[in-house]
């Protein structure tokens, strides 16, 4: 047994985006003896996680962990709410559905919910599985309205992101990490100085010092010009995720900005519109096999195409020697689900939790690289399964439905298709409930109910689910509009 | 293929596996199977006094079950966790509790912070007066955990203590009350499809024929229709674990009824120690490579403490599990599909947890690979972590005093709990799972109880000020101490609430 080296003190955080802010910000505010340094490199155009607005719940948590408030992380950022993601035309002649967040239905008598629905869906009876959650029925409504404590209270039990506006956010995360210390390197890197050891002595600079580090984190996008001069194990995930370019145009706010997006499949790919405060982001993602450049342009509606190329995948070993890569320096995933973020900051977190010491003891590397291994497949395997399950006849779609599975979702659906289960896995993203609304919504239903719920009559089940229906149409219809929720969080912070 | 009708459920083996199963099963599933076990009164049960987890309680909710009732009728007593005697070296004592360690919030687990004291000289109190679990333990208290946020009543669980020989019959009343019918009778012969390689009957002695679409093997040790019909292999784990037979020996109730379990370590293994309403509970787990059995009866009969109500009784087993424990539309559960010691009283659990996967995944007349192969995932992945964390009680200690114990302190270990042990060394860090039965403060008492001292912890446990973090502890701690204080004693808490129905 090796005894403990001596702690690291000075970490450079390449990546002047929204991830290296955010990471140099957290391990400054939670730890705070070391010396962070952030080398601003302006994030390329795939770096996705510093782009994209729209986010998944997490980043409450997030916020939390630095003790930042609402009035700033959301309110001065111009930030606004959205409970979930409406799919639409993703399989032929099915209705769109909702991707909420939380609860769906209340269990009752001897099984989950969901296999009192999917019993009442073979008969011929179901009401759609997202008229059951609070937050999607919230978001159909345009309504908002924060979960309530209260567990029996129809309006509970949900969570919900955030919109951000990405420039104003950068500012404001920025600001916040050089008010706790953090300082800020700007430059040209040259190249990367490895030790004999092959850990990463300095960054060299175009003129200047070099940038010397315990410990560096990269946050600099899919190139990941820093963890990438240590070695280039990748693994490809393209056989599943056909998609291969992004269009991202960005247009004037709405008036009244809707808490849900839209995600509407289309004949080599998908678009979105998401509504922000500032402005609504909208993008296309489409396979450059199947589409030119131009026809996206043209599906998009706009001129001018200046798509950005990613090729999806993750590093076996995000973190090896002392160089950690971070967001989509580990993982390159479409934005599908709006994971990008969040796998930044899960990262992050992990980072703060798990600090070895400048020797950077492999096995203590090896656990928070099977930790992110985990968590990434299954936030893969939530994208694939977009594709596995979907129902369109286009060659895009149908080569996407030929491809096998990766092992893990492959077990999912299996277990799921057979009998509705959905067998547990580590470091998973998405929630019961989150699998549930997708493979239902994408029309995935269990060959046979759970004979568990057996001993509760057909009759009595649709009673219990129209009841909450009921209670929960009478909770939403006294939420206020989205708008009217963020004008009064406003008031309330500028006053 | 259409699935009409109930499907007939043949249970082999009437002990307390095999009537958890039948209960379960009339009870939650009805109209899918009917419920037919077959037992044999010559053939004894191995049931010795069962020491449970936490998690019976859900099962006998799930059964419809009052707590009360089944106390009493089975003499049980209350449980707050396992106490080790002279593991980590002789004279070492430590409670693994059912609950945790501080009040099990915070960014940063508690025994980070009692590691830095401790490294840092300013000599913390004893881990266990910061968990209310540990301190009612070796105060001798006991009452149920309240729910209000916040409240040190709040951070432990419990079991049971109960007679296993009880236990079988209370659960088939309620299995026969439920529809689940019974055979008397001895297995003869076991008729196997020629085709499908399928269980289509089993022969009695008294020559009766039973066919069932689906067997549940509950034979114990012998596992008739999973190892000797059809063969499945076993996968021998004594290398590891090498304990092979246990002498039994129940004596009265002299000292204390604790609301502990206690696991005392002994020259070839180790005695249990379960106090029951009417008695104690005693047995050696031990190596006969490393002890004979004389000598193991002789050591165990001048341990115990009381008078012994019967001469000591051996049993013979081997750890490990057979390869796959649902073959075919055969199911094996308890002692038929696998062993390990009862040394963190898992026994009743993996019975539990086979039942509730078999629940989960109850087949149609015709079997789905995908139910028997996630039936198999899952329980393997029970035993395995489960091996792990028995294994580290043998390696993680000091003792030089026996052969016994240089073997176990000096074998290779499996990787998977070397990885965890070098990461707790260096930092204190357990390895995350969620899913498992033995979580981060399990992992943190036996490790601190068998002196593996971390070099390091957590860099975020420095952020306190060290008089501020001591002011806390203690303050904490008189928490701890006047909660349990104004706990009932254990014994009073059970003649208030299950005291044992009078001798049958």
């Amino acid at each position: 047994m090796s005894a403990l080296g001596e702690p690291i003190r000075d970490v450079v955080v390449a990546g002047g985006g929204i991830v290296g802010w955010s990471a140099a910000a957290a391990l400054k505010r939670r730890l705070p003896w070391l010396g962070v340094t952030v080398f601003a490199l302006p994030p390329p155009p795939d770096a996705l996680a510093d782009r994209i607005g729209p986010t998944l719940p997490s980043i409450h948590g997030f916020h939390g962990d630095l003790g930042l408030r609402d009035a700033d992380a959301v309110v001065r950022s111009g930030s606004a709410f959205r409970l979930g993601t409406r799919f639409e035309n993703w399989v032929a002649d099915s209705p769109d559905y909702v991707h909420a967040y939380g609860e769906h239905g209340r269990p009752f008598g001897t099984a989950s919910f969901h296999q009192h629905w999917v019993r009442a869906a073979k008969l011929g009876a179901a009401a759609p599985f997202d008229r059951h959650s609070p937050a999607a029925m919230l978001a159909r409504a345009g309504r908002f309205a924060r979960a309530a404590d209260e567990p029996d209270a129809p309006l509970s039990g949900f969570e919900y992101g955030l919109h951000l506006d990405p420039p104003a956010y950068l500012a404001m995360i920025r600001a916040f990490a050089l008010h706790c210390g953090v300082r800020e390197h700007d430059g040209v890197l040259r190249s990367i100085r490895l030790r004999p050891d092959g850990f990463v002595e300095a960054l060299e600079l175009d003129g200047g010092e070099p940038l010397r580090a315990d410990l560096f984190v990269d946050c600099t996008g899919p190139a990941a010009r820093v963890r990438s001069a240590l070695d280039d194990a990748w693994e490809d995930w393209r056989r599943w995720l056909p998609c291969d370019r992004i269009l991202i145009a960005d247009g004037p706010p709405a008036p009244e900005p809707a808490p849900l997006d839209r995600a509407v499949a289309v004949e080599a790919g998908w678009r979105w519109s998401a509504d922000g405060l500032r402005r609504t982001s909208t993008g296309l993602v489409y396979g450059s096999a199947h589409w030119s450049d131009e026809q996206a342009a043209r599906a998009l509606g706009v001129r001018e195409a200046a798509p950005v190329a990613i090729a999806a995948g993750t590093r076996p070993q995000p973190w090896l020697r002392n160089c950690v890569a971070v967001g989509d320096a580990a993982t390159a995933i479409e934005p599908l689900e709006w994971t990008n973020l969040h796998l930044a900051h899960s990262a992050i977190d992990r980072l703060v939790a798990m600090l070895p010491d400048r020797d950077c003891a492999p096995v203590e590397l090896a656990e928070y690289n099977r930790q992110c291994a985990a968590e990434a497949a299954r936030v893969r395997d939530f994208a694939v399964l977009y594709y596995a399950a979907s129902g369109r006849s286009e060659p895009f779609w149908r080569d996407a439905a030929a491809a096998e599975p990766p092992p893990t979702l492959l077990h999912t659906l299996t277990q799921f298709r057979e009998r509705g289960r959905l067998p547990f896995h580590e470091e998973e993203t998405f929630g019961r409930d989150s699998w549930l609304a997708v493979l239902l919504g994408q029309g995935v239903i269990p060959r046979r109910a759970d004979p568990l719920i057996e001993v509760v009559p057909p009759a009595q089940s649709d009673a219990a689910m129209a009841g909450w229906r009921d209670a929960l149409a009478q909770a939403v219809a006294r939420a206020p509009t989205h708008a009217a929720f963020l004008q009064m969080l406003h008031r309330q912070v500028t006053r | 293929m259409t699935d009409t009708g109930a499907q007939r459920v043949v249970i082999v083996g009437g002990g307390t596996s095999g009537w958890m199963a039948a209960a379960a099963l009339a009870k939650l599933l009805p109209r899918r199977c009917s419920v037919h076990l077959i037992e044999s009164e010559a053939i004894g049960i191995v049931g010795v006094g069962e020491a449970t987890l936490p998690h019976i309680r859900a099962f006998n909710d799930r059964l419809g079950i009052a707590e009360s009732d089944f106390m009493s009728w089975t003499r049980a007593t209350f449980k707050l966790g396992i106490e080790f005697r002279n593991w980590g070296r002789i004279g070492d004592s430590y409670v693994h509790p059912f609950g945790t360690f501080g009040r099990g919030q915070g960014e940063v687990d508690f025994h980070h912070y009692w590691t830095r004291l401790r490294l840092q000289g300013l000599n913390p109190p004893p881990l266990e007066r910061f968990s209310m679990a540990c301190t009612m333990a070796r105060e001798g208290r006991f009452t149920r955990p309240t729910t209000e946020p916040g409240r040190i009543t709040t951070t432990f669980g419990y079991a049971y203590q109960f007679d296993a020989v009880l236990f079988a019959p209370y659960l088939r009343q309620l299995a026969e009350s439920l529809g689940a019918t019974r055979t008397e009778g001895k297995v003869v012969d076991v008729e196997l499809n020629g085709e499908t390689g399928h269980i289509r009957a089993i022969k009695l002695e008294s020559g009766e024929r039973i066919e069932g679409d689906l067997f549940v093997d509950c034979s114990g040790f012998r596992s008739l229709l999973l190892g000797e019909a059809l063969g499945e292999p076993f996968q021998d784990w004594s290398r590891w674990l090498p304990a092979d037979r246990a002498a039994a020996m129940p004596c009265r109730t002299e000292t204390a009824v604790t609301p502990y379990t206690s696991a005392i370590a002994m020259p070839a293994g180790w005695r249990w120690r379960i106090p029951l309403q009417h008695r104690t509970g005693n047995g050696y787990v031990y190596s006969s490579a490393f002890v004979s059995d004389d000598e193991a009866a002789s050591a165990l009969a001048g341990a115990v403490e009381g008078d012994a109500i019967a001469q000591p009784r051996t049993l013979r087993f081997r750890a490990g599990r057979r390869e796959r424990s649902w073959v075919g539309n055969c199911v094996a559960i308890g002692l038929a599909s696998g062993f390990l010691e009862p040394l963190e009283s898992t026994s009743i659990y993996l019975v539990q947890q086979a039942i509730t996967a078999l629940l989960e995944l109850f087949p149609e007349r015709g079997i789905a690979p995908s139910d028997r192969d996630e039936f198999n995932r899952i329980i393997d992945l029970e035993y395995d972590r489960i091996r792990d964390f028995l294994i580290l009680h043998y390696h993680a200690t000091e003792r030089d005093d026996s052969e016994f114990w240089n073997y176990v302190r000096t074998m290779p270990v499996p990787d998977s709990l070397a990885e965890k042990m070098e990461l707790f060394r260096r930092r204190g860090r357990i390895v995350k799972y969620r899913e498992g039965v033995f979580l981060d403060a399990s992992w943190v008492a036996v490790y601190l109880g068998q002196r593996v001292r971390p070099l390091g912890y957590d860099p975020r446990a420095d952020l306190p000020p060290a008089d501020a973090l001591l002011r806390g502890m203690g303050e904490l701690e008189a928490e701890v101490a006047a909660a349990a204080e104004a706990m009932p004693n254990h014994l009073d808490f059970i003649r208030g609430y299950c005291p044992m129905a009078a001798a049958a």
